[in-house]
């Protein structure tokens, strides 16, 4: 039982490292401050969750699981926030966004 | 009518209550002795969020029925992201686009926008009067539909109506 855990523990963190490996690509390969922040905001996020999940398996009581939910709900509001915050200036400076 | 309003008021509180005794028993790891602080505070929190405006009317049906919604949604955005972060070609056909709010100004645009960001997609850029300028990865994907449902979701939240707008839909 205890191995079945920790194995569906591994699986998530591993899948929660590719995308913040995605993210990092992203931010290194996307050509502005908007592709970038969109690469930011959803693939970190998406990373956190499973790497939070992951780890919540593994926690000793409700209370700590609990707590790492409550981590990820507020970065993500963070993030979104963050990311509206950045946009949103780089808008009002003049930024033009990147056009293929 | 007034009963009712009265009634639902009553009903965010205890659902405040609840949130902030969840959140306290969470952070003390269930410690029983941390309540002779823990209680004064949640009283606390509670007063200050009606202070600062706590939403009177929410719907709590309406918010279960946008959890999945938005794990599914937000959890596609990652990975449409990803691949496209991923794949050589890099494809991406970014653009500005402006949709028209239907939606009151205050908290629920605040989480409109917020929550736009997290979708496949689309990132919120700015709030100007009326129209919220959405950055798009991929302009060639029509994402109106997508922003509709969400201030749909939103709006059933916060039980209000919306306008009707020319170029909403």
């Amino acid at each position: 039982m205890i191995a079945v855990i920790d194995l569906f523990s591994v699986l998530l963190l591993i899948a929660g490292a590719v995308f913040f490996l995605a993210g990092t690509l992203g931010l290194l390969r996307f050509p502005d401050v908007y592709t970038r922040l969109h690469a930011l905001t959803k693939a970190d996020n998406v990373g956190l969750g499973l790497i939070i999940a992951g780890l919540a398996l593994q926690a000793e009581s409700w209370a700590v699981a609990g707590k790492l939910v409550l981590i990820w709900l507020l970065v993500l509001l963070a993030g979104a926030s963050v990311s509206y915050l950045v946009a949103n200036g780089a808008l009002k400076r003049g930024i033009r966004p990147w056009k293929s | 009518m007034r009963t009712k309003y009265l009634k639902t008021g009553m009903m965010s509180i205890l659902v405040c209550v609840i949130v902030f005794s969840l959140i306290w028993w969470i952070l003390t790891d269930g410690n029983i002795h941390s309540w002779w602080i823990g209680v004064p505070a949640v009283v606390l929190a509670v007063w200050v969020s009606i202070r600062l405006g706590l939403p009177v009317q929410m719907n709590g049906y309406a918010i279960l029925k946008f959890i999945p919604f938005f794990f599914m949604r937000s959890l596609l955005g990652g990975i449409d992201v990803a691949r496209r972060a991923y794949h050589p070609m890099l494809p991406i056909a970014p653009a500005f686009i402006e949709y028209p709010l239907r939606i009151p100004p205050g908290l629920p645009r605040v989480l409109m926008a917020n929550i736009a960001s997290l979708l496949p997609g689309t990132l919120s850029a700015g709030i100007n009067q009326d129209i919220l300028t959405v950055h798009v990865l991929d302009c060639r994907n029509d994402i109106y539909p997508e922003l509709a449902e969400v201030e749909q979701h939103v709006a059933r939240i916060f039980v209000m109506g919306l306008q009707a707008s020319e170029g909403g839909q």
